[in-house]
């Protein structure tokens, strides 16, 4: 009953973190179609900025505004050199972003070597859920995941920018010929997702080995929860991290983890083969 | 070097290699500089551990030559990177055994590039093999200085179940012979001390969330926990396995859980965290003491960290000399009559070679913050059988 129980809260907190790492790439290959291979290296830089802050010496409050800072900044940079060129030709999004990828990858490794770093938790200790012992940290997250979506949920929803995005992303031709600067939103968006990334990485720093190749890790299965859920809704994003997410811990428990994972590609496989489209998506 | 050179330098090498091996030979003799093949990652995963492992080689053969070199001969390393898979790693050695003339090597390597050398070398050319391993090396001509299994365990495990009651053990690691080998010489250990294995893992290789092993854990209460996960997953299993508050009623022991491994895992997440060795950076014998100082004032303080894999290639050099100076020269099978019994002195402590392994102290260290805190030396620890 307790191994019951400790599985269903690993499930909730795994659709969570999946969710929160996958947020940023699916703003960004969602709404704006570039198939960003960097999305990992974003997640990587938010883990710096939140070593970095603590090599400081300054308090953990920093560590996210830190992140959203720097990855804000790599963020617009890299659109205004690199991607706003590329929006109408995904392939080349994708060969240029997976060149910026190695590029952040070296630089990282150049200024803070390819030593793991640990990054102290933010909050320590363990909760007691009915009889379970669960990092308090982790519940933390899960709140936070959820109060976060909620809050972009309604704002992409009911604000003006929101309604922006939604007419850009849906016809950006039409948009621009009614007064929207589709470049200066797309740039703001794409400066979203990178942030949204950073942010993650920030967040599950302490969770997680840091070091220059942690990014590839984060790839791949935000791939496969955008595949499984479909891409342009929130809706869709969050049943991806939990079919993945479910996939992953029912299978791991059932047999183990090479199961687990297994299972997870194939899953994968048989969304790319017969509903390229995922579960969910808006007419 | 770029991709394109280097192959372009391999094709030259093997071409050249058939042709002209003896011309190349005849120059080195003329010379009389003894070249050394350093077989080291300088990529891929393991690259992490190319600075030191590259360093402590360095700064074996400045002393070598210092005192007076190896059989006479100056000696002079050639590196090469094997952090690639065993195809690239054949192409490397066989540059540096048939293109530049090296008459020995040492490797710090995985298994599966080692299986693949010793078939190229096939006992032509002596070679010293230097990282922690699962044991069962039995070629002419290969002499293994790094831990077995039966070494890092044998002693180890009687020793934390009368110490720190652990009878109640948890075996995980990564999905690939050395820790499948490693488990399978604990459960002996294990059973002999009085205690039991009540639950055994592997994950693959990318498996980088480890929720549903450490609720298995919690629910096995298991009371120790053999790791042998290997670099990345190792340090986000640690990390996730103190979070759930698992360090206080478990003991964590890993076999290859290095200064590294342990930076990664982080002072908060290493209470109660083992690791057995045949090096410590944190050993404090004479030898251990000099060699440290020897090397950060040689590479500066701020040189690659020390550690077990990085140091294998300073004890490797040691060994290669011990062989070469027993034998009188650098012939393989000269060498092989006479490599048993061989013995040789270094920061790991005193070793004798038996069977093509190495006889010597073994370490257990307890995690205290980031740093490693020897509790115990075990001297004399035999490899065990590791042929047939």
């Amino acid at each position: 009953m307790e191994l019951f129980a400790t599985y269903g809260l690993n499930f909730l907190y795994a659709t969570a973190t999946y969710g929160l790492v996958v947020f940023g790439l699916a703003v960004i290959f969602g709404l704006l179609g570039v198939m960003n291979m960097a999305h990992g290296e974003f997640v990587m830089l938010g883990a710096y900025a939140a070593l970095t802050v603590q090599e400081a010496g300054l308090s953990n409050w920093f560590v996210v505004p830190a992140a959203l800072l720097l990855c804000g900044a790599v963020g617009g940079a890299i659109e205004w050199s690199v991607i706003r060129h590329l929006y109408r030709r995904p392939f080349d999004t994708l060969l240029a972003t997976w060149g910026l990828a190695i590029l952040i990858r070296e630089i990282v490794e150049v200024v803070f070597g390819r030593d793991y770093q640990n990054v102290n938790q933010y909050q320590t200790g363990t909760v007691d859920l009915a009889g379970i012992e669960y990092p308090a940290y982790r519940i933390s997250v899960l709140l936070s995941v959820l109060v976060l979506s909620a809050a972009v949920a309604a704002w992409y929803a009911y604000s003006n920018t929101g309604a922006r995005i939604r007419a850009m992303v849906t016809n950006r031709e039409l948009a621009n010929a009614v007064g929207i600067d589709t470049s200066r939103l797309a740039r703001l968006t794409f400066i979203a997702g990178v942030a949204a990334a950073g942010t993650a990485g920030a967040m599950l720093a302490p969770l997680v080995r840091v070091e220059p190749y942690m990014g590839l890790d984060y790839l791949l299965t935000s791939f496969f929860i955008l595949v499984v859920g479909g891409i342009g809704t929130l809706e869709g994003m969050l049943i991806g991290s939990a079919v993945i997410a479910g996939t992953d811990v029912a299978v791991s428990a059932m047999f183990d983890k090479t199961a687990g994972y297994m299972t997870v590609l194939v899953v994968s496989i048989f969304f790319l083969w017969l509903r390229p489209d995922g579960l969910y998506r808006s007419k | 070097m770029d991709r394109r050179t280097f192959i372009r330098r391999s094709i030259e090498a093997a071409v050249v290699a058939g042709a002209s091996s003896s011309l190349f030979g005849s120059a080195v003799q003329a010379a009389n500089i003894l070249k050394v093949g350093i077989l080291i990652p300088m990529s891929g995963p393991a690259g992490l551990f190319g600075p030191s492992c590259e360093n402590c080689a360095r700064l074996a053969i400045e002393e070598i030559n210092a005192e007076g070199g190896i059989v006479g001969r100056m000696v002079e390393p050639h590196f090469g990177d094997v952090g690639g898979p065993p195809d690239v790693a054949t192409r490397v050695a066989l540059k540096l055994w048939k293109g530049d003339g090296v008459e020995a090597f040492i490797g710090m390597h995985d298994s599966a590039v080692r299986g693949a050398l010793t078939n190229q070398f096939k006992g032509q050319v002596p070679y010293v093999y230097t990282p922690v391993y699962e044991g069962g090396e039995c070629s002419v001509g290969t002499y293994v200085l790094g831990e077995t299994p039966t070494q890092q365990l044998e002693p180890v495990v009687p020793w934390l179940a009368a110490n720190r009651s652990a009878n109640r053990w948890y075996l995980i690691g990564n999905d690939y012979n050395w820790p499948r080998d490693t488990n399978s010489a604990a459960k002996t250990y294990i059973a002999s001390s009085g205690g039991e294995v009540v639950g055994e893992e592997y994950l693959p290789f990318t498996a980088d969330n480890f929720d549903s092993n450490l609720a298995k854990i919690r629910d096995s209460n298991a009371n120790a926990v053999l790791v042998t996960l290997v670099g990345a997953a190792s340090v986000g299993f640690c990390r996730t396995f103190a979070s759930f508050g698992l360090a206080d009623s478990a003991i964590r022991v890993g076999t290859l859980i290095e200064e590294n491994t342990l930076a990664g895992i982080g002072a908060e997440n290493s209470a109660n965290l083992y690791s057995s060795a045949g090096y410590f950076a944190s050993i404090n014998t004479p030898a251990a003491n000099a060699f440290s100082e020897a090397y950060f004032s040689r590479f500066g303080s701020d040189a690659a960290a020390l550690n077990a894999l990085g140091q294998s290639t300073y004890d490797g050099m040691m060994l290669l000399r011990a062989l070469a100076e027993r034998a009188g020269s650098l012939s393989a099978a000269e060498m092989d009559t006479v490599a048993d019994g061989v013995t040789f002195d270094g920061p790991r402590g005193f070793a004798t070679m038996q069977d093509r392994h190495v006889t010597k102290s073994i370490y257990l260290a307890e995690a205290v913050g980031t740093e490693f805190n020897v509790i115990e030396t075990f001297a004399d620890v035999g490899a065990g059988s590791n042929c047939g």
